[in-house]
């Protein structure tokens, strides 16, 4: 009996140290998002007793970082987080491991995903790779005390016959842009370094003039009335009325001139919003609010969607440990406390939580956002096509190219590597 | 006779074989991955299909001369590399001469030029683009006090390669400082007397002895100043990523984004390998001028 | 051509060290003066000051007649050899003659004419077209002889040159330089620590200790009448043998020099400049040259025995090192015939010329006159 009981202690002991010594390592990137994690980490640990390195760095480290460790076999990170345009190339290169039989024997459901999440970091071409993160579906920052205050809507309607308020379409916004630069003041801040800040802050131009990045079969629809419309009034608002520099902002500093009340709007992602509410950041706390970006009509918009999903790598030292990670940060109860501290949801149930919508009164507005958001093409090639659009769009706003010459330049490079992708026939 | 000459091939087996580790090791860190490199620019070979099933010649090659954004990369490197090596030449040489006359309180002098050089270029990128904020930096900041309008210094595809250079120099000058002011430490006095007597004042003195003894000193300097300078990337990366515009693409961040963002090691290495082969041409002709003034 | 004139002239450094004290020296023009002393006494400063690579603390320089304290090194119209010849590392042997002309803007067919001829007096001519690195030590010195030659000066300022040299080459350069002073007549000031090239090519030498000058004269005055014991004890090799000793009264107005248990009487004759020193303590100064193995050999001869020691010798002489009066009497060096033999602790009988005793105040070390001061 005794012997029992003490090969039995010995036995648990050991496992639960070898479980003890288990460490899921996660390269992920420094926003906000992977703050709430962090902070909720230590349940985890406490429950399954494994430990969790989080390693966070700059947007701009996390691909050449990931890249080498998924070539090799054995890599050093346990799971990772994947931007939305890395999917097509990281499922082609086969780094990442299938989840649906894990999903299935450990019942996870995953309907409770938004599908346009699902569709942009979940399922490729019918297999699940990844459970989505979080959404940065981008949308605009507006100085909501500026449309309110009584001065500023008679000079408006004065000056271009219609009320001003909460902008309906992309032409009433961009007058509003023009009506706001004055005094020092800018009616937007653009965030114009290459390629990834001007690349996703153009293609909401884009939409919101209406235009799409390609056919059903992957035909560029770049180099048209919409695409050109959108280059001109992107220069236009870098160079006319936005502050000086704004051709090489990053999203920190855009963000910055909005945060110290120096733009009427910003273009951005819908984590920044949490952010302006922030005193220790922001001197307009309560004065700004998020929509959606407007589009040609009330009723579309022209938002450009993002997203991060969970994923385990092929060569990942501890697979199951990292799928228990993914299983506890992916339940409703941590996905709800992240969305609580400020995160940025992915599922319909925690969009609709009453909780989470008490707490944070545009929870609804950010789902809209997604609901109407537009998807960048995703592929292989995507970095690579976010490298020439940001190249070529950064030389049209510095004036060195004419926009349809531009649109041109990308149209070309993109059909050369949609056909390197098989999807352009 | 004989015995001697076995006892030579025995030293000199001995020296191969005590040589032998470090030569392994060298061959390891430095050959192997260039004949890789090189071996890698004949094939199709990126991060998605890493294997050398494609052999494809001189493809790449042809891509590479054939893409105008590589040759734009080149130009703008070359005339980068030439600004930023000839203005720290000339500013270093002059701080060199003057620290060369100072007889008190050097070492402060020393450590308070070298800081910048110690400094990792990713701060020195980070810490600059701060300051150079066109709206909330401290550069403008004094320049508005002083009664100067805000210069876009990283957003205006004129002003940023300057910026870029700017603040290369203020990294890097003090290598130069900190060689040529060996060399000039190590010029014998005597000369300078004789030419005083002669007849030669600071100018001339300077003409006549100083820079033709410095030859040598000169010529390594500048080399080991203009590969490095071609290496330059951290700055670009930190501080423009190559823009506005095409403005600050310099061919080291060019090659990487090949590499890592298209993933084309094929053809980052023959890009490599067409950068390498100009700077030995450099380096060649160089050394070739330097010999012929000793 | 020009003479050198220096009135009162101090060189302080900035940390307070003098390091030449109240120099004044009037140098003829054409003369060759001699700065002669030991390490440490000024003459190479004084000679920098000269050439104006020192500036003058206080004090006058003249070249010629013009006040130059405050001239360009270049253009007090001197050239100076230096002790490192200090050519030009990077230009050949024709170029570094010709530097100082070129800066001077003279004509390109002038400079090759004067360097050729320079190049040729001085046998430099295979020479031209190498660098001083190529060149050996006497090759190099007569490169840096020539660049001084070719500018063709007021004077010549020489910084030790022959001091790197080996004896055999600078017994040859002495001559050469002799012969060059001869057919230029051009002024010369020669910085030496070495006094055979003092004795041997200076019109004057100038002795300097400490800063200052000790004295100034023609070589062999300056041998025959030295000031003081330090003067006596630098010129002449082995130098004079200074003795600890006393001056008693003797008979007939004469001196006693006692030296030990060594008595030399001195008649009164000779010794009228010594009488103020009755009873005192005096340092005796007897030359090598002046002990002789037989009496005739002297003009005023008294005899003298000495203990062997050791004989030194040297091929064209013997130095006879012993002691004198007895084994433990103090330690001489007189010079002998070059077939003198002697065996340690040998008692040799010699005879001393009285006429050339030199007696010094122990005190100031300053030479008593043999003729009594008025």
């Amino acid at each position: 009996m005794l012997r029992q009981l003490l090969l039995g202690i010995a036995l648990a002991a050991g496992m639960s140290a070898q479980a003890a010594a288990e460490t899921v390592t996660i390269l992920m990137e420094g926003v906000p998002d992977t703050e709430y994690v962090k902070t909720l980490v230590p349940e985890f640990t406490k429950e399954t007793g494994i430990e969790v390195n989080l390693e966070v760095v700059n947007y701009a480290e996390m691909h050449t970082k990931l890249v080498p460790q998924l070539v090799a076999s054995k890599g050093s990170y346990s799971a990772i987080v994947v931007d939305f345009y890395w999917v097509g190339e990281f499922t082609k290169a086969g780094w990442l491991l299938p989840l649906d039989e894990r999903i299935a024997a450990d019942k996870f459901d995953t309907s409770v995903y938004m599908p346009k999440m699902m569709d942009l970091v979940g399922k490729v071409d019918g297999v699940t790779y990844m459970l989505p993160f979080y959404n940065y579906a981008m949308g605009m920052l507006y100085r909501k005390d500026l449309l309110a205050d009584e001065k500023n809507k008679t000079d408006f309607k004065s000056k271009y016959g219609t009320d001003l308020g909460v902008p309906k379409t992309w032409d009433e916004y961009l007058k509003q842009v023009e009506f706001f630069t004055k005094d020092g003041m800018h009616g937007v801040v653009n965030q114009g370094l290459r390629p990834d800040p001007i690349a996703m802050e153009w293609s909401n131009y884009f939409f919101a003039n209406g235009g799409e990045y390609h056919t059903d079969d992957w035909k560029p629809t770049l180099n048209n009335e919409a695409g050109i419309k959108a280059v001109e009034q992107y220069t236009t608002n870098v160079n006319k009325y936005g502050p000086l520099g704004s051709a090489s902002f990053s999203f920190d500093e855009a963000f910055n001139v909005m945060a110290q009340g120096k733009a009427y709007s910003y273009i951005t992602y819908n984590f920044f919003r949490a952010g302006i509410d922030d005193p220790t950041k922001s001197s307009v706390v309560g004065k700004v609010e998020i929509m959606p970006v407007p589009g040609p009509t009330a009723d579309k918009g022209g938002s450009l969607n993002g997203a991060w999903g969970w994923a385990i790598p092929k060569s990942s030292p501890n697979p199951d440990a990292a799928w228990a990670f993914l299983k506890w940060v992916e339940s409703h109860e941590t996905a709800k406390k992240r969305a609580l501290q400020g995160g940025s949801p992915t599922r319909t149930d925690v969009f609709d939580d009453p909780d989470v919508n008490a707490k944070y009164a545009y929870s609804q507005a950010l789902k809209n956002m997604l609901l109407t958001s537009h998807n960048f093409p995703v592929f292989t090639y995507t970095p690579q096509l976010v490298e020439v659009l940001g190249r070529e769009l950064s030389l049209a706003v510095a004036g060195e190219k004419k926009p349809a010459e531009a649109l041109a330049t990308v149209e070309v490079e993109m059909t050369e590597l949609a056909k390197k992708d098989g999807k352009l026939k | 006779m004989n015995q001697s000459l076995t006892i030579e091939a025995a030293n000199r087996r001995f020296g191969w074989f005590m040589s032998a580790p470090s030569l392994a090791l060298l061959f390891a860190v430095i050959l192997f991955p260039v004949f890789w490199a090189l071996f890698t620019s004949v094939h199709d070979y990126t991060l998605i299909t890493p294997n050398f099933d494609n052999f494809t010649g001189a493809a790449n090659y042809v891509e590479a001369v054939n893409t105008p954004e590589f040759r734009h990369s080149l130009l703008l490197t070359t005339m980068f590399v030439a600004g930023v090596v000839a203005i720290e030449f000339v500013l270093g040489f002059i701080v060199a001469l003057m620290l060369n006359s100072v007889e008190r309180f050097k070492p402060i002098y020393y450590g308070i030029l070298l800081c910048p050089l110690l400094m990792n270029p990713v701060i020195v990128g980070l810490i600059w683009r701060m300051f150079l904020h066109p709206s909330l930096g401290i550069v403008n900041y004094l320049l508005s006090v002083a009664g100067v309008e805000p210069v876009n210094w990283l957003g205006s595809t004129k002003v940023a390669i300057w910026t870029i250079i700017m603040v290369d120099i203020w990294h890097q000058v003090s290598f130069m400082i900190v060689l040529l002011l060996a060399g000039l430490s190590a010029l014998p006095k005597e000369p300078y007397e004789a030419a005083r007597v002669d007849g030669a004042g600071t100018i001339r003195a300077f003409l006549h002895i100083t820079l033709p003894l410095m030859g040598p000193v000169i010529m390594v300097t500048l080399l080991i100043r203009l590969i490095f300078a071609v290496k330059t990337y951290d700055l670009v990366y930190i501080m423009t990523r190559g823009g506005p515009g095409t403005s600050t693409d310099f061919i080291s961040y060019f090659i990487y984004r090949t590499a890592f963002v298209s993933l084309n090691i094929g053809e980052a290495s023959a890009m490599s390998a067409i950068l390498l082969s100009l700077i030995l041409l450099l380096t060649g002709y160089l050394y070739r001028y330097m010999r012929t003034l000793t | 051509m020009a003479s050198i004139t220096l009135k009162n002239m101090n060189k302080i450094y900035a940390n307070g060290v003098s390091a030449v004290r109240e120099v004044s020296l009037d140098i003829r023009d054409g003369e060759f003066m001699i700065l002669l002393g030991p390490s440490g006494c000024g003459k190479s400063t004084t000679l920098r000051m000269i050439a104006g690579l020192e500036t003058i603390t206080s004090g006058e320089l003249l070249i010629g007649e013009r006040r130059v304290n405050d001239v360009d090194p270049a253009e007090r119209d001197i050239a100076i050899v230096f002790q490192n010849y200090a050519l030009y590392p990077h230009m050949t042997v024709a170029d570094n003659l010709g530097f100082g002309l070129k800066l001077r803007g003279v004509a390109r067919e002038e400079i090759d004419r004067r360097r050729d001829r320079i190049a040729a007096m001085l046998g430099i001519e295979p020479l031209l077209a190498r660098k001083p690195s190529q060149l050996s030590g006497g090759q190099r010195q007569r490169v840096a002889l020539g660049r001084a030659l070719v500018r063709e000066p007021q004077a010549f300022l020489l910084d030790e040159p022959l001091s790197n040299l080996d004896a055999k080459l600078r017994a040859t350069m002495r001559t050469e330089l002799i012969k060059l002073h001869r057919n230029l007549g051009t002024t010369i000031v020669h910085v030496t620590h070495d006094q055979v090239e003092a004795m041997t090519m200076g019109e004057r030498i100038c002795i300097m200790k400490d800063g200052e000058i000790i004295q100034v004269g023609a070589p062999m005055d300056v041998y025959r009448n030295p000031t003081n014991t330090f003067v006596a004890g630098f010129l002449a090799s082995p130098p004079m043998n200074l003795l600890e000793g006393r001056l008693d009264a003797s008979s007939n107005g004469a001196i006693d020099a006692v030296i030990g248990d060594a008595r030399l009487q001195i008649p009164a004759s000779l010794a009228a400049g010594f009488q103020t020193h009755h009873g005192k303590a005096v340092i005796i100064g007897l030359r090598p040259e002046d002990f002789h193995l037989s009496a005739s050999a002297a003009r005023h001869a008294v005899e003298l025995i000495v203990v062997a020691i050791t004989t030194e010798v040297l091929g064209p002489e013997v130095i006879l090192v012993a002691n004198l009066a007895h084994a433990r009497g103090p330690e001489v060096q007189i010079r002998m015939p070059r077939d003198f033999l002697a065996k340690p602790d040998e008692a040799v009988k010699l005879y001393f010329d009285l006429s050339q005793i030199q007696i010094f105040d122990a005190t100031t070390t300053r030479a008593l006159p043999r003729q009594a001061s008025k």
